[in-house]
């Protein structure tokens, strides 16, 4: 039987990401990670593309990963897997093995939206049997906080600075859930670490489909983001009640809004604890924080919206 | 000013004016010192993707006449290997940094020389050649900056930069000596918009009877020219010399320091660093070899421009190696170790 998901049940599963390793303190990634693998009920083969999860959890000849994993080169997570999972498969055509094994790939927004997205991409369509999840922290973290294609608009990073003539990142970022939707894949989902149990659910959720899955998790970087030490989760919770991060899934073309803000807060909560955004509260930048919230809110009417007319699509269930 | 400033300043005093990268350490200093620089001159800074796009960036901004310029650290070296191929089959200007980390895959990201197999001998598919400089200190890095746009425009070919992590991340003094524009052909071939003139044409694909090939021939006949005129190396305490030892960027360094020290103890001991790589200083090389004389390659790789250096001496002298791989460094007093070995004991490897 599946263990419960509730703490006290899960305090008891083992940790498969382990402590001791390098990641930065107060970072959001390892308890993303943490979250996916406790969740899973099966054993669990990881891929993880370069970045700061990588050179962190596998200094020299240490590694803080309790499971198999492997890492190739930054833009291929997807790819690497694809080959390990295909022979997987083929082992068990063969007869060589039995185990019911979980492929999930973890990779950040550089090495997913960027670099990597042509493997990404490939992937999915090809149908491979794993779960692919990016730990969204909105820049090139791990080589010193250069802007990617996830890195929010306005944001000050050390590629597009804030400075007299151009105001930090004037980009939107890429709706990449939704790109990854558009694949028709079976499961896209997008979660944040301050929902755990939304979380784990929706690894489970994800497990338990057969076929090519994404979720894009949000992990906050206090380097990056300029932020107190101690507000991963309380930022990725803001996130979420601000909509700037919607925490929803996709299965099968149907569209769930998991949790709906009783109140949506001014997206200026999420961006006022962050340093890469305070140009933006001065004087002569207002605008941004206009466009900004603009932004945000048509993306969640949109959803909203894509939420009621795919609810309608949906089979009648038995 | 770190080093990688410093190679990117010196691109805006040359009047690089579109630069295209992608995050890897130990270069990031280029695009982030660019990413602020460049819209104070009125120039393009653009963070591509994936080092594949930023080098077909630069494809596109050269092919418009524009100094272009991109920058990365050995892995992203390997993924713009295609359109270095197509640049320099294109003939088209580019100014292309390596600031080489230690390999191979992901290796480390501490300095390395492993990729002068990559720089010299083609790298991409297809016979090219790249002009290759190897600076050796921040003046260097600066002043070969310069001349390496000069230098990509006089040939139409792309040159590189042939850096390493501890050359970029250093400071140290230099004169920031101007930049002088020589004279040079106007950009007739670029894509510029051709009303009242003919279509010019860019490509690579030279599908007709025998094109391809004379394409090659002028390719190789362009690099045959760079051979007679564009080597550069310096020589020191080499006229009396015993012992020549060769070396370039970082390891010359090193090796300037473990010389010194030799010769002010009396030993008969040179130092010889060519600065370009490719041309190679092969017949400087050949001239100071003979029967009295050995050299000792030294090199932060398992043993690549030895290769050249015995083609060069060919024979006439006997070639040993000395080099740390990808992960390691030497230091001036390992190098001193080995070098008094050799020297004293003549030892043969």
């Amino acid at each position: 039987m599946a263990t419960p998901l509730n703490l006290k049940e899960l305090s008891k599963k083992e940790v498969l990401l382990t402590g001791g390793h390098r990641m930065c303190s107060g970072c959001g990634a390892p308890p993303v990670v943490k979250m996916v693998l406790l969740a899973s009920e099966y054993p669990v083969v990881a891929s993880n593309a370069t970045g700061c999860l990588e050179v962190s959890t596998c200094i020299s000849d240490y590694t803080a990963w309790k499971i198999p994993w492997i890492h190739n080169a930054f833009e291929n997570a997807a790819a690497t897997l694809s080959g390990v999972e295909t022979m997987y498969r083929s082992l068990k055509k063969q007869g060589k093995i039995d185990k019911e094994i979980k492929f999930i790939a973890f990779c950040g927004d550089g090495g997913t939206y960027d670099i990597g997205f042509q493997s990404l991409s490939g992937a999915m369509e090809r149908g491979h049997d794993m779960l692919y999840v990016c730990y969204d922290n909105g820049a090139y973290m791990n080589t010193g906080i250069q802007r990617s294609s996830a890195t929010p608009f306005g944001a000050d990073t050390t590629t597009c600075p804030a400075g007299s003539a151009v105001p930090g990142k004037l980009q939107q970022r890429k709706d990449l859930t939704k790109i990854m939707a558009a694949h028709g894949i079976p499961y896209v989902a997008q979660a944040s670490p301050s929902h755990w149990s939304d979380l784990m659910k929706k690894v489970r959720r994800a497990l338990e489909i057969k076929g090519p899955k994404f979720m894009n998790i949000i992990a906050p970087c206090n380097r990056g983001w300029r932020s107190r030490t101690d507000d991963a989760i309380l930022l990725s919770r803001i996130a979420v009640e601000t909509c700037y991060w919607p925490i929803y899934e996709i299965e099968n073309g149907v569209l769930r809004v998991t949790s709906k803000p009783k109140e949506k807060k001014p997206l200026t909560e999420f961006l006022k604890p962050q340093g890469r955004f305070k140009h933006m509260f001065a004087p002569e930048n207002e605008w941004m924080l206009k466009v900004a919230q603009e932004e945000i809110d048509k993306n969640w009417e949109r959803l909203l919206k894509e939420e009621a007319f795919t609810a309608q699509q949906e089979p009648a269930k038995e | 000013m770190k080093g990688n400033n410093a190679i990117a300043e010196a691109a805006i005093q040359a009047e690089c004016r579109f630069y295209a990268g992608y995050p890897i350490t130990p270069q990031n200093e280029i695009p982030e010192y660019m990413s602020w620089r460049m819209p104070e001159v009125g120039g393009t800074f653009i963070q591509a993707e994936s080092e594949i796009s930023a080098i077909n960036m630069v494809y596109g901004a050269s092919a418009c006449g524009a100094r272009a310029m991109t920058s990365s650290s050995s892995p992203g070296i390997s993924l713009k290997q295609e359109g270095i191929s197509f640049l320099a089959g294109a003939e088209l200007p580019a100014v292309i940094v390596n600031m080489q980390r230690g390999g191979p895959g992901l290796g480390n990201i501490s300095a390395s020389q492993a990729d002068y197999f990559q720089a010299v001998k083609g790298g991409g598919h297809g016979d090219y050649k790249l002009l290759v400089y190897a600076p050796y200190n921040l003046q260097e890095l600066w002043d070969l900056t310069m001349l390496a746009f000069d230098k990509t425009d006089e040939y139409r070919n792309p040159v590189m930069i042939l850096g390493d992590a501890i050359l970029g991340q250093m400071m140290e003094p230099f004169v920031r000596s101007p930049y002088v524009k020589p004279d040079l052909p106007e950009k007739t071939w670029a894509l510029t918009g051709c009303e009242g003139r003919k279509p010019n044409v860019i490509k690579s694909l030279f599908m007709g009877e025998g094109e391809l090939e004379q394409r090659n021939y002028m390719l190789q006949a362009k690099y045959q020219k760079m051979k007679g005129t564009e080597v550069r190396f310096q020589a020191y305490f080499i006229d009396d010399a015993e012992l020549i030892v060769v070396a370039f960027g970082i390891a010359a360094r090193i090796a300037a320091s473990a010389v010194r020290r030799l010769r002010n103890e009396g030993h008969k001991i040179g130092l010889f660093r060519p600065i370009t790589l490719f041309p190679f200083p092969e017949r400087a090389i050949n001239e100071q070899s003979g029967e009295n004389r050995r050299f000792i390659t030294v090199e932060l790789n398992a043993g690549q421009m030895v290769e050249d250096v015995r083609l060069a001496v060919n024979g006439k002298s006997e070639v040993l190696f000395y080099g740390r791989p990808g992960g390691a460094m030497m230091t001036p007093e390992d190098l001193y170790e080995k070098l008094l070995q050799v020297y004293l004991f003549k030892l043969t490897q």
